[in-house]
């Protein structure tokens, strides 16, 4: 059980800063992820808590004890890659005994703990298999297996799920998530996908060309984003932009082109200051009747898509503004109608513009 | 038109198929015609012609029998000359790989800029003709040459060291020119094996020497296969080289052969012994390949 401190990690490639020197805690026990768009550092830093990429400066300290001059070899970590990296000249049971023969545990306490992981990742059947005699979930299973049964002190996984199909992707998630909740291991875990991150993350970390943008739980992130750089990446969003007016209580007023609106906000900006209004458009409510609610407006529907659980509308503001809503299927506005929006105060947030 | 319509469904329908592995055959052709003509044929030959009974005034006299085999087979300066033949195909193919090995690794795994360059370099003894390669290294070894002038300039020897006209000239001379041969194949090799399973084995805790004897030396056990029979079977039967720089010291059965063949005139003899090099060295082979034959397997299909 190890806690995970970083601080001022940076690296650079070449002139190129790849990580610009962030700090970041991670508890004991906690899985957090590193969410982020391509190229935004993430894959590094878990290169650089592995071992396999020197930071240009900065520590790194697993219960206190910087690890930045120790090798790969000597951290003591498990690792799942993209592609599962299993040895292919190897089965199943000598991928897992591996970690342990380098660790000189003996012969009949390998067999013990590889038989004990592989019931944990419920491949129990499998050990005599080659990994290309096993599916594309098993083999992520074995991985996941390979990095767990050294039983070490950090558990990091880089975009574990990315080959797989939609539907194992989503089994996965979970199937990860309860496996880390039961081993209680620190885990780190990079992806670019952020409903993966929402779903298996104590806490996410946003990042964006070498720096955190923002740490925080999945609510923080999705309902109170630090810029409208992590609305942005992470869900849907539409960002009314307008003129802070003044406080009211919690609530801040704002001048925009669909009228004054109320808004929540996170700290509280002058009058005069330039915004955005996040809504996200799960939140907007549509009406053919006046709504009572303080942000509302007129609009004209001008497209529509049947998702399924949801149907998605382009509504045609005027002025030039779009709005994007999803609404439940049971009420549907034809394209072309006229119709009511309203956004809820206390489902927005204010960003600064 | 129904049938007409049907033909567009391409590979599917059997007149294609057939057409498709007509075309096949059509390019593999000329190839086979080369085997034939030029290997096939003039092998019978030397098999017809190794049973002939030897004369000194014409190719062979009339009549056939074993004694050209049997005398190879019992003198010991023949057998002499094919272990020494099988040893330093065998010994080439190991320094080959020694020293080669760590260069196919760079060169799988660098993408520096110079790659290109690093490439032709490994390629570079192959772009010199084999007796010019072969004068380059006298000018080097002889007991004149650069090397013993040098160290007698230099006052660290009296008379010249002997580093030609024996066994270690000839297998330098070997090694150097074949291990394009063997880096070639390995560089393969090694760049299909995943960077990602050495860094895995490392975070499972192996060391760096630990990662290589275990993941990437028998991954790239195919490279190291193909090379080392590559580099064995053409070091079995050079013949210029060991002549050269071997200068009648080393005795090699190719060597032999064309004594027997130029020298001598006796051409049946140095049939029966083109044929024994090459079945030592086809069986030296698949001993070798069934030795191989356990690791490759678990590499799987």
């Amino acid at each position: 059980m190890t806690r995970l401190s970083i601080s001022g990690l940076a690296k650079r490639f070449d002139k190129v800063a790849v990580l610009k020197g962030f700090d970041l805690e991670i508890a004991n026990g906690e899985l957090i992820s590193l969410l982020g768009p391509s190229g935004c550092g993430k894959t590094t830093t878990l290169r650089c808590i592995a071992g396999f990429e020197q930071p240009s400066s900065g520590r790194i300290e697993f219960d206190g004890a910087d690890v930045v001059r120790l090798p790969a070899e000597k951290r003591d970590i498990g690792m799942v890659f993209q592609n599962y990296a299993l040895f292919p000249h190897m089965t199943v049971a000598e991928n897992l005994a591996f970690g342990l023969e380098m660790r000189k545990v003996a012969k009949p306490e390998i067999e013990r703990r590889t038989a004990e992981v592989l019931k944990l990742v419920q491949l129990s059947d499998l050990g005599g298999r080659y990994p290309r005699q096993l599916s594309g979930g098993q083999q992520q299973r074995v991985a996941l297996a390979r990095a767990l049964v050294i039983e070490p002190k950090l558990l990091l996984l880089d975009e574990p799920l990315a080959n797989l199909d939609a539907k194992l992707r989503e089994e996965m998630r979970f199937f990860i998530r309860s496996l880390q909740r039961r081993v209680g291991i620190t885990t780190v875990y990079v992806t670019h996908d952020q409903a993966e991150a929402m779903v298996i993350s104590d806490r996410i970390v946003v990042m964006f060309g070498g720096e955190i943008a923002q740490i925080g739980s999945a609510g923080d992130v999705y309902d109170r984003p630090a810029s409208r750089q992590v609305a942005s990446f992470i869900g849907l969003s539409n960002f009314i932009d307008g003129t802070v007016d003044g406080m009211d209580g919690e609530y801040c007023n704002v001048d925009t082109r669909l009228g004054r609106m109320r808004c929540r906000a996170g700290g509280a900006p002058a009058k005069g200051t330039a915004a955005s209004i996040l809504a996200r458009p799960e939140v907007i409510v549509l009406s053919s009747t006046e709504p009572q609610d303080v942000n509302r407006a007129r609009a004209t529907v001008a497209e529509r898509y049947f998702l399924g659980n949801m149907i998605d509308y382009r509504l045609d503001c005027g002025d030039g503004v779009v709005m994007q809503t999803q609404q439940p299927p049971h009420k549907v506005f034809e394209v072309g109608a006229s119709v009511w929006f309203a956004i809820p105060a206390g489902q927005t947030w204010l960003l600064a513009r | 038109m129904a049938a007409g319509a049907l033909t567009t469904f391409g590979p599917a329908v059997p007149g294609d198929a057939a057409r498709a592995r007509a075309l096949r055959l059509l390019l593999i052709a000329p190839v086979v015609v080369l085997i034939v003509v030029f290997l096939v044929l003039p092998y019978l030959n030397i098999v017809v012609m190794s049973i002939r009974v030897p004369s000194t005034r014409a190719p062979y006299a009339p009549g056939f029998t074993p004694d050209n085999y049997l005398r190879a087979l019992t003198d010991s300066l023949y057998l002499g000359a094919l272990a020494r033949s099988l040893a330093i195909g065998a010994a080439t193919a190991f320094f080959c790989l020694v020293l080669g090995y760590p260069v196919a690794y760079h060169l799988a795994r660098t993408n520096a800029r110079f790659k290109g360059l690093l490439f032709a370099a490994v390629l570079s003894p192959l772009l010199v003709g084999v007796v010019i390669r072969s004068y380059g290294w006298i000018i080097i070894l002889a007991n004149n040459g650069i090397i013993n002038q040098t160290l007698r300039g230099l006052g660290w020897i009296d008379s010249p060291v002997r580093l030609m006209y024996n066994e270690f000239g000839v297998m330098l001379a070997l090694v150097h020119v074949f291990l394009p041969f063997m880096i070639l194949p390995l560089t393969g090799a090694i760049q299909s094996i995943d960077p990602n399973l050495e860094a895995a084995a490392r975070s499972l805790g192996a060391p760096r020497w630990r990662v290589f004897t275990r993941i990437v030396l028998p991954l790239s056990m195919p490279g190291i296969q193909s090379g080392t029979i590559l580099v064995f079977v053409l070091a079995v039967s050079a013949y210029v080289t060991p002549m050269l720089l071997g200068g009648g010291n080393v005795q090699t059965m190719a060597t032999l052969v064309v004594q027997q063949l130029v020298d001598a005139f006796l051409w049946p003899v140095g049939a029966a012994l083109a044929l024994i090099l090459s079945l030592a060295g086809a069986c030296s082979v698949a001993i070798y390949a069934r030795l191989t034959a356990r690791t490759m397997r678990r590499l799987g299909p």
